[in-house]
C-alpha cells in the first residue's frame, strides 16, 4: 500500500510536470511578445523591446522555464500582462468559485447518478427502459444550451435563482449557495447521466456475480442484497467513474463560468487565452491541473481502500 | 466539457472475448456489426439523419432559401413563419440556412478528432499489445497521465498557441481523448494477441506488424466503429461548446455553438431561438450515440441472479393465477406430509416463452439420503437443483410439475414464501466456492450475518455459533478464518466456509451443485467425507449433482442418471452402478476410469461419440438415441419411464431388457487406425 501511494504521487508529480513544461511551450508559441502584449497596439518597438528585455523574453528558453519552475514552486506564478496584478493571488481568489462549482456539480451528479442508475438495473423493465431513454437525451444535450434553458426557467419565467454572478461566502452564505445553484445544476446533468450509465452497468453486473446466489440462498432480504452487497461490489467502478467525471466538470466550468458570469479559474482561462496573456494562461493551465491530479489522486486512493484484495496487499 | 470518454461502461462497450476473424465478405459484415446496426431502429434512424445532413449540408447553396448572412430586417428575432421557417436570429438571418450550411464543417471537422483519436488510441493499443510488458506500461503509463488532465484547460491554452484554427485544435482534442481509446481497446487487443492462432503465426515467421494487422486489427474492427460513432458525438458536442465561449469560426461564418450563444442573448426576449439551434445539436448527436450503441450493444450472456423488481412482480403475478387455478382443481391426493421428504413430480423447467432445458422429472429424497444427480453437462442437473430453492436465473422458471417439500408446492411459492425456506429448511452449496463468497465482506460477516438472521440470535452468540460451526466443518484455526476476505484462503477452505455458511440455518436439505468439480482430487476426498458425516450427525437429506460416478458410488443412495432434460434411469445406487439398464449409465460407466479395476482396464476407455443435443434440438423420441450404440427404428417415438426390473428402478429404453437378457456392453470405437495398428502389434508381440 505504501508503495502504491508513493508511485501514484510520483505519477501525480510527473503529470504536473509534463503539463508544466507544455503550458510553457504552449504559452511561448502564442502570437506577440509579452511586450507587445502588455503594452497594447501602437506601442513604440523600443518600448516593446525593453519590456521583453525586462522579462527575459530573450533568454535561452530552458533558462526561462527554470526560472519560471523555481518562482512557480514559491508559488508565484508571475504577474499578468494585461493589468500587472499577481497571477498567483488572482488564480486563489478564482480557485474557491471553480472549486465549489466542480465539488457541488460532482457531487449532484454522483447522488443523481446513482439514485437513476440503481434504479434502472434493479426495477427493470419499462422504468430501466425509461431512465435509459432520459439519460440517453441528457448525454446529448449539450451542458451550455441546458444552461441557458435553465436560465430561462428558473431566473426568467420563476425567479428562483439569480440568473448569473457569484456572491462569496463570506458576504452571505444563502446568496452564495443560491448563486451556484444554477451553475451547479447545469453542470451536474451531463455528469449524472454519465454516472447514471456507469451504476446501471456495475449494479447489472454485481448482479450477476454468483455469490449474489449464495446470499439468496441464505434467505437474505432482498433490500439488503441489492443496497448493502451488490451496490458494494459495484462501488468500485462507480468510484472510478466519478473521479473521471470530476476532470470533465472541473473543464466543463469553463462553460459555467462564462454563461452564469462566474470569477473563477474557467472564466480567467477563456479571458487570458482571449487577450494573449501569457503568465495568466500558464499559470491558470498549472493549478487547474493540479487540483485535478489530487483530486484524483484522493479518490483513486478511495477505489482501492475499496476493493479488500488491495488494501490487504 | 472534454467529457471522459472511458472507460466505457459495459452496455455501450466491447465484447470482453475476441471473436476469431472469419473470412469472406459475410463474416466480415458481421463483423462490422452491420446486421446489428441494421435491425435496431434507433441505429437505422441515427444513420439516415446523419446522412441526410451530411447530403442536406454540402449541397445547401443549391436548395437553401437563403445566403447565410442574408439579414431580413423585417422580420429579426421572429418565430416560424411562412418565409423563414426555424424563424430569424438577431440580424434577421435565417436560422434554417445557417443551421444546414454551419453541418458540413462541424461533422467534417468532427472527423478529424475521430480519426486522430481513435486512429492514434488504435494503435497505440495494439503496439501495447504485441510488445509485451514493457511497453505496455510505459504506454498505459503515459495514457493515464493524459487522461487525468484538465483537456478543456489544455485545449484553450493551444488555441491562445495557434488561433482558432478549427482543424488543428479537434486533432490535438484528438490526441487527448486517444488515451481513452485506448483504455477501451487495449483488453480486447490483448486477448486477440494471446489467441492460439496468433501464437501459430508467430511460429510461422510473421512479423509483429504482419499479425497486428491481419489477426488483431479485424477483431477490433467492432469495438472501433463503436468508439468512432461515440467520439464523433463527443467531437461536435466540444466543437460547439468552444463555438459558445468565442473560440469557434470567424465571426459571420454560421456555427451550431455561435448560435447558441447567440441565441441565449436573447433568451428573455426571444426564447424560441434556443429551440432549432440547440435540437439540431442534439439531435445530430443522438443520431452517432444511437449508431454507436446499435452496433456496440453486447448480447447480455450472463443472467442476473436476482430478478429485477419488474421480473418479481411479473413472477408473482403468475403463481397468482397458477394458484387460483389449482384452488378450483383439486389438489393432487399424492401430497405426503412427512418431515423433511421432498418429492418433486413432473417438474419441467423452461426458458420463459422459449425452450425447455428439463422435462418431466420426478424423483423423491427421504430424510438422511443423499440423492445423486449425474449425467454430462448440459443435462438439466444444474437447473432442476436451482428450482428446489428457486434460485433458477433469470429468464428461466419452473414450467410445470410441483415440488413438494413437506407437502408444500414449492413450485408455486412466491418469492416472499421461498425466503422462509431457503437457508432454513433447504440450502445450497456451489461449484466455485471462491465465487459463491462475496469477496467485499470477511468470512465472519457472511457467517454471523447468516447465522443472526436464519437463528434469530444475537451478535454475540451469532460469532460463537460461526466459530463452531467452521470447526464443525473441519477448520482448525476458525478465528484467524473468520477475519479474513473470501481471497485470501484456499478453494478447499472456500468450500468449507461455503459448507458452514449453508449449515448456518440447520437445513434439512442440502443441495449440493457439483461441489467438489474446481477442488484439487485430495481436498474432493476431503470434502465428501465431511458431507457424509454430517448427513450422518444431522439426519439431513442431500442432493447432489455431479458428473462423477466416483462421487455417487462413494456418497449417495440413490441416483438419477439424467440426460437431455430427461431422467433416464434411476434407482438405489449400488443397484444402478451394479447392474445398469440405460445405454446412457453404461456408456457413463465404460468411460469413468476410476470404475474399472486396475487389472481389468481396457485397452482404451470408451467414449460416447457426439455430445448433448442442444434443447432445442430434443427430438420426439429417445433423446439419446442419436448417440446410443444401440438404438433402433423403436427409438423414434417417445419412450416412458418403466420399472427395470432391479429393485424399485426405473428406466426409460425401449431396449433395456433385450440388452440386459444379451449382457451387452458399450464398446470403444472409433479408433484412429495409427491406435489400431498400435494394438495389433501389441497382440502380435
Amino acid at each position: 500500500m505504501a508503495l502504491f501511494i508513493t508511485k501514484r504521487l510520483l505519477m501525480a508529480l510527473a503529470t504536473v510536470l509534463v503539463v508544466a513544461v507544455l503550458a510553457f511551450l504552449l504559452v511561448h508559441a502564442m502570437p506577440g511578445s509579452p511586450g507587445a502584449v502588455s503594452l497594447g497596439a501602437g506601442a513604440s518597438q523600443d518600448a516593446i523591446d525593453a519590456v521583453n528585455q525586462r522579462l527575459g523574453w530573450n533568454d535561452p528558453l530552458l533558462a526561462q522555464f527554470f526560472r519560471w519552475l523555481g518562482d512557480a514552486v514559491q508559488g508565484n506564478l508571475g504577474v499578468s500582462l494585461i493589468d500587472g496584478r499577481s497571477v498567483s493571488a488572482d488564480l486563489a481568489n478564482r480557485l474557491p468559485v471553480t472549486a465549489a462549482l466542480a465539488a457541488g456539480a460532482t457531487v449532484l451528479s454522483a447522488v443523481l447518478g446513482i439514485g437513476l442508475g440503481v434504479t434502472a438495473a434493479v426495477r427493470g423493465g419499462v422504468v430501466d427502459r425509461a431512465i435509459g431513454g432520459f439519460v440517453g437525451l441528457l448525454v446529448a444535450l449539450p451542458a451550455f444550451w441546458i444552461g441557458v434553458i435553465f436560465v430561462y426557467l428558473f431566473a426568467v419565467q420563476a425567479s428562483v435563482f439569480p440568473a448569473t454572478g457569484y456572491v462569496p461566502f463570506e458576504v452571505s452564505p444563502q446568496d452564495w449557495a443560491m448563486s451556484l445553484a444554477l451553475p451547479v445544476l447545469t453542470l451536474a446533468v451531463g455528469g449524472a447521466a454519465f454516472i447514471a450509465r456507469q451504476t446501471r452497468a456495475s449494479m447489472l453486473e454485481a448482479l450477476q456475480q454468483e455469490h449474489i446466489r449464495t446470499l439468496r440462498a441464505t434467505a437474505t432480504p432482498t433490500w439488503k442484497i441489492l443496497y448493502v452487497h451488490a451496490l458494494r461490489y459495484a462501488s468500485l467502478p462507480i468510484v472510478a467513474g466519478i473521479a473521471l467525471q470530476f476532470i470533465g466538470l472541473f473543464g466543463g466550468s469553463v462553460i459555467a463560468e462564462q454563461l452564469f458570469a462566474m470569477p473563477g479559474l474557467g472564466q480567467a482561462v477563456q479571458t487570458s487565452v482571449s487577450t494573449h496573456d501569457a503568465p495568466a494562461v500558464q499559470g491558470v493551465v498549472v493549478i487547474a491541473t493540479v487540483v485535478v491530479v489530487a483530486v484524483n489522486l484522493v479518490l483513486e486512493l478511495a477505489t482501492k481502500f475499496l476493493d479488500p484484495k488491495l488494501r490487504a496487499s | 466539457m472534454i467529457p471522459s470518454v472511458a472507460p466505457a461502461p459495459a452496455d455501450q462497450a466491447v465484447p470482453a472475448t475476441a471473436v476469431q476473424p472469419k473470412s469472406g465478405a459475410k463474416a466480415a459484415m458481421t463483423r462490422f456489426g452491420s446486421h446489428r446496426l441494421f435491425t435496431s431502429p434507433g441505429g437505422v434512424a441515427g444513420l439516415v439523419w446523419l446522412a441526410a445532413l451530411m447530403a442536406a449540408s454540402l449541397t445547401a447553396p443549391l436548395w437553401l432559401p437563403f445566403k447565410t448572412e442574408d439579414q431580413d430586417f423585417t422580420a429579426v428575432l421572429s418565430g416560424p413563419t411562412a418565409a423563414h421557417w426555424l424563424g430569424t436570429d438577431e440580424l434577421g438571418r435565417d436560422i434554417l440556412s445557417r443551421t444546414f450550411a454551419a453541418a458540413a464543417g462541424t461533422l467534417g471537422t468532427s472527423m478529424i478528432t475521430v480519426i486522430v483519436g481513435v486512429g492514434l488510441g488504435t494503435i497505440l493499443a495494439m503496439v501495447a499489445a504485441a510488445g509485451g510488458d514493457r511497453t505496455d506500461a510505459i504506454i498505459s503509463r503515459a495514457t493515464e497521465i493524459m487522461m487525468s488532465l484538465p483537456g478543456t484547460v489544455i485545449i484553450l491554452a493551444v488555441i491562445g498557441a495557434v488561433g482558432t484554427n478549427i482543424p488543428v485544435v479537434m486533432a490535438i482534442l484528438g490526441v487527448l481523448i486517444s488515451a481513452g481509446i485506448f483504455r477501451v481497446i487495449l483488453g480486447q487487443a490483448k486477448s486477440l494477441q494471446s489467441q492460439l492462432y496468433v501464437d501459430a503465426a508467430k511460429v510461422d515467421g510473421v512479423s509483429p506488424l504482419g499479425i497486428s494487422i491481419r489477426h488483431v486489427l479485424p477483431g477490433l474492427t467492432n469495438t472501433i466503429v463503436v468508439q468512432c460513432a461515440l467520439i464523433f458525438a463527443v467531437g461536435m458536442l466540444i466543437q460547439a461548446g468552444l463555438a459558445f465561449i468565442g473560440f469557434g469560426p470567424p465571426i459571420p461564418e454560421p456555427s451550431w455553438g455561435g448560435m447558441i450563444q447567440g441565441a441565449s442573448q436573447h433568451v428573455y426576449d426571444a426564447p424560441w431561438l434556443m429551440v432549432p439551434t440547440g435540437a439540431v445539436l442534439a439531435l445530430t448527436v443522438l443520431a452517432a450515440n444511437a449508431v454507436g450503441n446499435a452496433l456496440g450493444k453486447a448480447p447480455n450472456t450472463t443472467a442476473s441472479h436476482l430478478p429485477s423488481a419488474a421480473a418479481r412482480r411479473q413472477r408473482m403475478k403468475s403463481v397468482k393465477a397458477a394458484v387460483g387455478a389449482t384452488a378450483s382443481a383439486p389438489i393432487p391426493s399424492q401430497v405426503v406430509s412427512a418431515k423433511g421428504l421432498l418429492s418433486v413430480r413432473n417438474l419441467s423447467v423452461g426458458v420463459d416463452h422459449g425452450v425447455r432445458l428439463v422435462t418431466d422429472i420426478s424423483f423423491d429424497v427421504e430424510p438422511g439420503t443423499v440423492l445423486g444427480l449425474v449425467g454430462e453437462s448440459g443435462c438439466g442437473k444444474t437447473m432442476t437443483a436451482l428450482s428446489l430453492l428457486g434460485l433458477l436465473p433469470s429468464g428461466v422458471s419452473v414450467a410445470g410439475g410441483q415440488i413438494l417439500w413437506n407437502g408444500t408446492n414449492l413450485a408455486a411459492s412466491t418469492d416472499k414464501d421461498m425466503e422462509g425456506i431457503r437457508g432454513r429448511e433447504i440450502a445450497l452449496i456451489s461449484q466455485e466456492p471462491m465465487r459463491a463468497l462475496d469477496p467485499m465482506f470477511t468470512v465472519g460477516y457472511q457467517l454471523t450475518a447468516a447465522i443472526r438472521r436464519l437463528r434469530k440470535v444475537g451478535k454475540s452468540e451469532a460469532r460463537k455459533e460461526a466459530f463452531s460451526l467452521l470447526e464443525k466443518v473441519g477448520i482448525v484455526d476458525a478465528q484467524r478464518i473468520l477475519k479474513t476476505y473470501p481471497h485470501q484462503i484456499s478453494g478447499g477452505m472456500a468450500q468449507r466456509v461455503a459448507i458452514a455458511l449453508a449449515l448456518s440455518g440447520r437445513p434439512r436439505l442440502l443441495v449440493a451443485d457439483e461441489p467438489t468439480t474446481a477442488l484439487d482430487v485430495t481436498v474432493q476426498a476431503e470434502i465428501l467425507s465431511l458431507l457424509r458425516a454430517l448427513v450422518k450427525d444431522t439426519g439431513m437429506s442431500v442432493v447432489m449433482v455431479t458428473h462423477d460416478l466416483g462421487v455417487v458410488a462413494d456418497i449417495c443412495d440413490q441416483v438419477a442418471v439424467m440426460y437431455a432434460g430427461q431422467v433416464v434411469e434411476n434407482g438405489k445406487t449400488a443397484a444402478v452402478l451394479d447392474n445398469p439398464r440405460h445405454p446412457y449409465t453404461l456408456a457413463l460407466l465404460a468411460a469413468d476410469p476410476h470404475t474399472n479395476a486396475a487389472e481389468d482396464m481396457p485397452e482404451r476407455l470408451a467414449t460416447i461419440s457426439g455430445q448433448v443435443p442442444q434443447p432445442k434440438d430434443w427430438p420426439t423420441g429417445c433423446r439419446f438415441a442419436a448417440r446410443c450404440q444401440f438404438a433402433g427404428s423403436a427409438c423414434t417415438v417417445p419412450i416412458p419411464l418403466l420399472p427395470s426390473g432391479a429393485s424399485d428402478g426405473l428406466v426409460r429404453c425401449v431396449k433395456a431388457d433385450e440388452l440386459a437378457v444379451e449382457g451387452l456392453e458399450w464398446v470403444a470405437t472409433e479408433v484412429p487406425t495409427h491406435r489400431l495398428l498400435e494394438i495389433v502389434e501389441k497382440d502380435l508381440a
